[in-house]
């Protein structure tokens, strides 16, 4: 008898399936599928996410580097099984399963495309969520699987926030978890996903709610209407604020921009009546003088990259304000009577500028090193997101503006140029050197557009040709504004910034440009002194 | 002296009239070759590169012999991306210069300047870049491909279970015929494929525009709308190009959200630029820098050292698909002219047929005589991190070019 | 002051009146016809023939710019949208002319999608009516914009600013394509011109004839205009603008006149200019151009007729040659030249020339 119920014991427990076992990895199932055709590698991805939820940590840390492997292409697939290279382009790696190094004689290397890229990024996240060393990591694969958080079955959201330890990221699976059960039986999870998919409204979660309309739930259940009808009211109006806010950070970027093109130009202008047709060249050798501080960072100090663009404002401040005040010495100086002169004059030193920069440094666009700072951008609210570029941008000339004001009115200098913009006569009667304060005002004006061209590499593609963009915009702020004052050009950059941008969803980039140019048109044909003239006695 | 005499001042015009183009010391017996591409204005830093091809093409093929016993010299100018200006120096090459052929243009724009320049002097236009299709002069031959070849294989692959499934459509170009003739042909196939018109969006902009923040919101919030994924088909050119890739990826769209097909797209696009958030944009084209082959290897070693011995002012280790269809234009008039035993334009032109060259694409070039258009592979290319792009795709063979689109 | 303003009004009499005859006017009147006669005799290569016809285009535009900057102080850096008008409408009448006979549709009707010309394009293929319209709308145009600017007072860099402000908003109009006039490829291809087809030998010496000719009439023409009693009140509008109206001149009316005046012989230039070089585009409209024109004329000599056909041809001239034998160093050339004249020789290359010393009145006083 013992000897039956021992056996009895026995071939119950071979019954009885062991759990881990069952769900672990077919790893040589998963390298034969990545190494094989693109539907291939499409399910051995998408497969890997459905198991997510059961497979042990160790099958999970093994298929995570091979599929980082193949998104790096440093995964080579010979004859049989794969290889993980070092780096991409390698002649030896390291056999996937079993570690021992092996040669890849033309071993063919598998290149991404959008689908697979979109499902191998997906379990690339999921991996990181589950066996990430620690909370960034974990956040970093939970950002990609929130992606197309459609495809994540909620065991794997589940096991996550089990295994989670840190508390707001733990939240955050829970509230994504929640989300997902949009098309769960339970009415009440359905109700608590519409309000979680809600609190974080999108476009795309627009998208979602408003799908749900034709669901045969919101013809029959009385609950799950109002949910719904209450959660696409939030979103819709939460989508409509990002927008607006959209718009108007879209303008002040636009505006800032004006700006700081036009600011230099608004001081010679007013000061001596010059209209400086070089101004987009000197915004152009400030961002080439950029260019050449991250060079010499680059060479003699490459641990602080990063910071060249901070390093880079005195610099091209300096340098743009040297070459003007070299032109206006050389060339302005003998023309000063005759404005029109000076104005063919300096459009010849734009040409030669120009031509110079393209003859020594050539035509190509300049690669800029972009730190973070400046670099991708952050969704606010919303489909609204903030650039960082532009946000440095906006920043940039909110500071040109309050230094440019603080050296009028506060230095000698500032004193000196308001004095000779409002009566150039009166001025030197009263023994202002004028000359000296015609050319150091020259300097200073080719300074602000130095700067404009330091706060303008993030955006624009920097060339030679690059400042001829800016002529005819400048000088419609500087002559709209006012001329010799800062704050007019101010107040005319904002507006026409936020005409362009209010305007262009509307007609097109182009009609917008062309409306607001023939609005400022006939705004100068009544007044042409612009908006806030400075009084001047001539 | 107080006026300009009669005498001398068809002294000076005689002077304008016999200029020195650039060319190297030869001797007199040589065979003349014209350029028409710029180095200055918007348009230099792609086309700058091309004049360096071709004289690059025309050294190779001297250190063989020449052709029909003659040295090549080549001229090149500098049309300064100004269009009437194309049309100027190439009329100025046919009848000055009598060059025996003229490789030039990128823009369509500037191949419609010089059409009617060559087809009132019979000379001969190899034109190296891909475009519209819709034109079969018999003095210029289309080196690269037609949208059929060039265009409609990428977003056949997009639409398609390989791609993204593609259903709506966001086009953004230039304001100009290439993009417009393209999207028209696109709208066309779409309309054949039973999509409606809801599924698309048209947006032009001006050349040289880079403010595209209020066009990125828009891409996302019609992708963020149902009926299908959404991918964005860009015909901008120029410096656009880099402007939109960064504005995109800086608003965090990846190419997994809303993919990027890339027509004018080149690695020379990509200077300067942080890729690995574009990872996955797709291009097409006749020739990818990634293409496997030997030819292809021997190629950029030959570049290489070429741009290294001449100084040349661009990077040697960067090549697009236009230098090649211009190094293939002189191989294949150097080809015709052999088997013609003649630089006359229309005996040049029956040789054409039965034309065959095989390319660093890895591909043989063949041209028919039915038309000007020469058989070109297809490559579709997705943007990898090293600002270059990897060889998603190609076609087994060269297919035969459509001149004009069925589609529009 | 007002002493010489007088003699600046009254018609000169007798040694004065001597002193009105332009010398180099009258020699480039003559070279204009004796060029005109040579190439009908002559049959220089056609390369050449469209080269003098072009720079015969050319000084056309730089006359018409002179006589309102040199001789009425109105700098204008927008001179381009008129001769773009001229040439635009004489691209129409090509191309309708061309549809008419041959029936084949121009490039730009046919990407966009359009199944025949658009209906502003009706009756173009007349050539009187072209010619009519390219000046009277050029003349329209110049009439409203010089009607506002005038009557505010606009003056001096406001009115360069703005004219240039004009030009570019011209210039992104017509880069789009839904405009019907071929956006950024313009209009090319032109088959036939009065019904003989364009690239033969025949028409391009015709063309460049008529360009010459018109630019011998230009210039007589404006020198008597300057010489005489409009004249005056020109020069004395330009030296100084407010006491010509105290005394009782109408400044608007005349600044007014001389301005649609050179806006339709502007559009003339461009009438001649577009069937020579085969194409129009907007890029006639960029910005750069319209300040170049002002180059030429400050080159040659501001205020001097004969001054701006000599800044055209040399400018112009050293563009064809060098931009194919120097490309690299032609713009360091321009940007040089222009420095020089500037700051050098404030009334262009002209005060080189030991000429007869120029009466007091002729002297530029910018």
């Amino acid at each position: 008898m013992p000897v039956l119920r021992a056996v009895l014991v026995l071939v119950c427990l071979a019954l009885v399936p062991a759990p881990a076992a069952a769900a672990s990895l077919d790893r040589v199932g998963f390298v034969a599928g990545l190494c094989d055709d693109a539907a291939a590698q499409v399910r051995a991805a998408e497969g890997l996410i459905q198991s997510a939820g059961e497979v042990p940590a160790d099958d999970l840390a093994f298929a995570a580097g091979l599929l980082g492997a193949l998104a790096e292409r440093r995964l080579a697939c010979p004859a049989d099984g794969a290889l993980l290279l070092d780096r991409p382009g390698a002649s030896e790696g390291r056999d996937a399963l079993t570690g021992l190094a092996r040669a890849t004689p033309d071993a063919r290397v598998p290149v991404l495309g959008l689908r697979q890229r979109a499902a191998v990024e997906t379990a690339r996240g999921v991996t990181a969520l589950l066996t990430g060393p620690d909370p960034a990591a974990r956040a970093a694969g939970l950002a990609a699987a929130e992606r197309r958080i459609a495809t994540v079955p909620a065991a794997v959201l589940d096991r996550a926030r089990d295994a989670e330890s840190d508390a707001g990221l733990k939240e955050r699976i829970t509230g994504l978890a929640q989300a997902a059960a949009l098309s769960s039986p339970d009415p009440v999870r359905r109700r608590a996903a519409i309000a979680a998919v809600a609190a974080h409204p999108s476009g795309a979660a627009q998208a979602r709610l408003a799908a749900l309309k034709g669901d045969p739930a919101y013809a029959a259940d009385h609950a799950f209407r109002a949910a719904l009808d209450a959660g696409l009211a939030t979103v819709s109006r939460a989508v409509a604020v990002g927008d607006g806010l959209a718009v108007v950070y879209n303008g002040l970027s636009f505006a800032s921009i004006l700006f700081m093109a036009a600011a230099g130009l608004a001081i010679i202008f007013g000061l001596m009546g010059v209209i400086n047709l070089a101004q987009g060249e000197f915004i152009m050798l400030g961002a080439y003088a950029t260019y050449g501080v991250q060079e010499a960072f680059r060479r003699l100090a490459p641990g602080l990259l990063d910071l060249y663009l901070v390093a880079a404002i005195p610099v091209a401040f300096c340098a743009v304000a040297l070459v003007g005040i070299v032109v206006e010495a050389l060339i302005l100086r003998h023309l000063y009577r005759r404005p029109l002169m000076s104005l063919l004059a300096t459009w010849a030193v734009s040409l030669f500028l120009v031509n110079l920069v393209r003859v020594t440094v050539g035509t190509q666009n300049l690669q800029f090193v972009m730190p973070a700072y400046v670099s991708g951008g952050v969704p606010l609210y919303a489909d609204f997101v903030v650039t960082w570029n532009r946000l440095f941008a906006i920043g940039f000339a909110a500071a040109t503006l309050v230094l440019t004001l603080l050296i009028l009115r506060r230095t000698p200098l500032g004193l000196d140029i308001r004095a000779v913009t409002q009566n150039r006569d009166m001025a030197a009667c009263l023994g202002l050197p004028t000359r000296r304060v015609d050319r150091l005002a020259f300097g200073l004006g080719s300074g602000i557009a130095g700067l404009a061209g330091v706060a303008l590499c993030p955006i624009y593609s920097v060339n030679p040709g690059m400042g001829s963009g800016f002529i005819v915009d400048s000088f419609m702020v500087v002559v709209l504004g006012g001329v010799g004052s800062l704050l007019g050009t101010l107040v005319a950059a904002l507006g026409i910034g936020g005409a362009n941008v209010l305007i262009e969803p509307v007609s097109g980039a182009v009609a917008a440009k062309v409306i607001v140019l023939v609005g400022i048109i006939l705004f100068l044909q009544r007044r042409p002194e612009g908006l806030f003239a400075v009084r001047r006695r001539r | 002296m107080a006026h300009l005499t009669r005498r001398s001042f068809v002294g000076a015009a005689s002077l304008l009239a016999s200029p020195a183009l650039i060319r190297p010391a030869f001797a007199a017996d040589t065979v003349k070759l014209g350029c028409l591409f710029s180095s200055s204005g918007t348009m230099a830093n792609l086309e700058g590169r091309l004049n360096h091809v071709v004289r690059m093409a025309a050294d190779e093929i001297n250190g063989r012999g020449g052709v029909n016993g003659r040295q090549i010299e080549v001229l090149t100018s500098d049309p300064a991306s100004d269009w009437p200006l194309y049309a100027q120096v190439g009329r100025q090459m046919l009848q000055q210069e009598k060059v025996a052929a003229l490789f030039g243009c990128w823009t369509s724009v500037s191949r419609k300047s010089v059409l009617p320049v060559v087809e009132q002097n019979d000379g001969l236009l190899f034109y190296p870049l891909h475009f519209e299709g819709d034109e079969n002069s018999k003095n210029v031959v289309y080196v690269n491909s037609p949208p059929a070849s060039s265009v409609l294989p990428a977003v056949d692959y997009l639409m398609g279970q390989d791609g993204v499934g593609a259903k709506r459509f966001f086009m953004i170009g230039s304001d100009y015929v290439w993009p417009r003739t393209i999207n028209k042909q696109l709208k066309g196939y779409w309309k054949s494929k039973g999509i409606p018109e809801s599924a698309w969006r048209e947006e032009y902009v001006p050349f040289g525009f880079s403010n595209f923040q209020t066009l990125v919101n828009q891409v996302r919030s019609f992708a963020s709308q149902p009926g299908g994924q959404a991918i964005v088909v860009l015909t901008v050119v120029g410096s656009s190009i880099p402007d939109f890739l960064r504005e995109f990826a800086n608003q965090g769209i990846t190419a997994t959200d809303v993919p990027i097909l890339g027509l004018d797209m080149v690695e020379a696009d990509l200077e300067g630029l942080d890729t690995a958030k574009l990872a996955g944009h797709l291009n097409c084209w006749a020739y990818l820098q990634a293409a496997k082959s030997e030819r292809n290897t021997k190629f950029l070693g030959d570049w290489a050292s070429y741009v290294k011995a001449r100084n040349v002012p661009f990077s040697a280790d960067t090549v697009i698909d236009p230098m090649v269809s211009a190094y293939d234009s002189v191989q294949l008039w150097a080809l015709a002219a052999a088997k013609a035993g003649s630089f006359a334009v229309p005996e040049v032109r029956k040789a054409f047929a039965g034309l065959s060259f095989e390319d660093p694409s890895g591909y043989t070039l063949t041209m028919t005589g039915e038309n000007n258009y020469v058989s070109r592979g297809v490559f579709i290319g997705s943007v990898n991190e090293k600002r270059g792009f990897d060889v998603l795709w190609q076609s087994p063979n060269a297919p035969k070019p459509v001149p004009f689109s069925p589609y529009g | 002051m007002s002493g010489a303003m007088q003699t600046v009004l009254a018609p000169p009499a007798g040694p004065a009146r001597r002193a009105v005859r332009d010398p180099l006017v009258a020699g480039l009147v003559g070279l204009c016809l004796a060029v005109a006669v040579g190439l009908l005799v002559a049959r220089p290569a056609p390369y050449l023939v469209n080269a003098l016809g072009q720079l015969a285009a050319f000084a056309i535009l730089a006359v018409s710019l002179d006589l309102v900057w040199g001789y009425l102080g109105i700098l204008s850096l927008g001179h381009g949208l008129f001769f773009a008008i001229g040439g635009y409408v004489c691209a129409m009448h090509l191309l309708s002319h061309g549809v008419a006979v041959t029936g084949v549709l121009p490039d730009f009707v046919q990407f966009m999608g359009w199944k025949s010309l658009p209906a502003y394009w009706a009756g173009l293929d007349h050539p009187a009516y072209a010619l009519v319209l390219a000046l009277a709308l050029a003349g329209l145009v110049a009439f409203l914009f010089g009607l506002a600017s005038f009557r505010s007072r606009v003056n001096g860099v406001y009115f360069s600013i703005i004219s240039q402000a004009l030009v570019y908003v011209a210039m992104l109009l017509m880069y789009r394509n839904d405009t019907g006039l071929g956006g950024n490829n313009g209009m090319t291809g032109f088959p036939l011109l009065f019904g003989w087809p364009m690239g033969s030998p025949g028409v391009a010496t015709g063309l460049a004839v008529a360009a010459l000719v018109a630019l011998a009439v230009v210039l007589a023409g404006t020198r008597l205009l300057v010489g005489s009693a409009v004249g005056r009140r020109m020069l004395a509008c330009r030296d100084d603008e407010t006491r010509l109206r105290t005394l009782g001149y109408s400044t608007t009316r005349l600044k007014l006149g001389i301005w649609c005046l050179s806006a339709m012989i502007a559009a003339l230039a461009g009438i001649l200019y577009v069937p020579q070089v085969g194409i129009i585009n907007p890029r006639v409209l960029a910005p750069d151009l319209s300040i170049e024109i002002a180059v030429w004329v400050a080159i040659g000599g501001l205020g001097r007729l004969g001054g701006a056909v000599i800044g055209a041809v040399l400018v112009n001239g050293l563009k064809f040659w060098l931009s194919a034998a120097m490309p690299e160093a032609w713009p360091f050339i321009l940007s040089g030249l222009v420095l020089v004249v500037v700051l050098v020789l404030p009334n262009g290359l002209l005060d080189l020339v030991a000429l007869r010393p120029r009466p007091t009145w002729l002297r530029s006083s910018r």
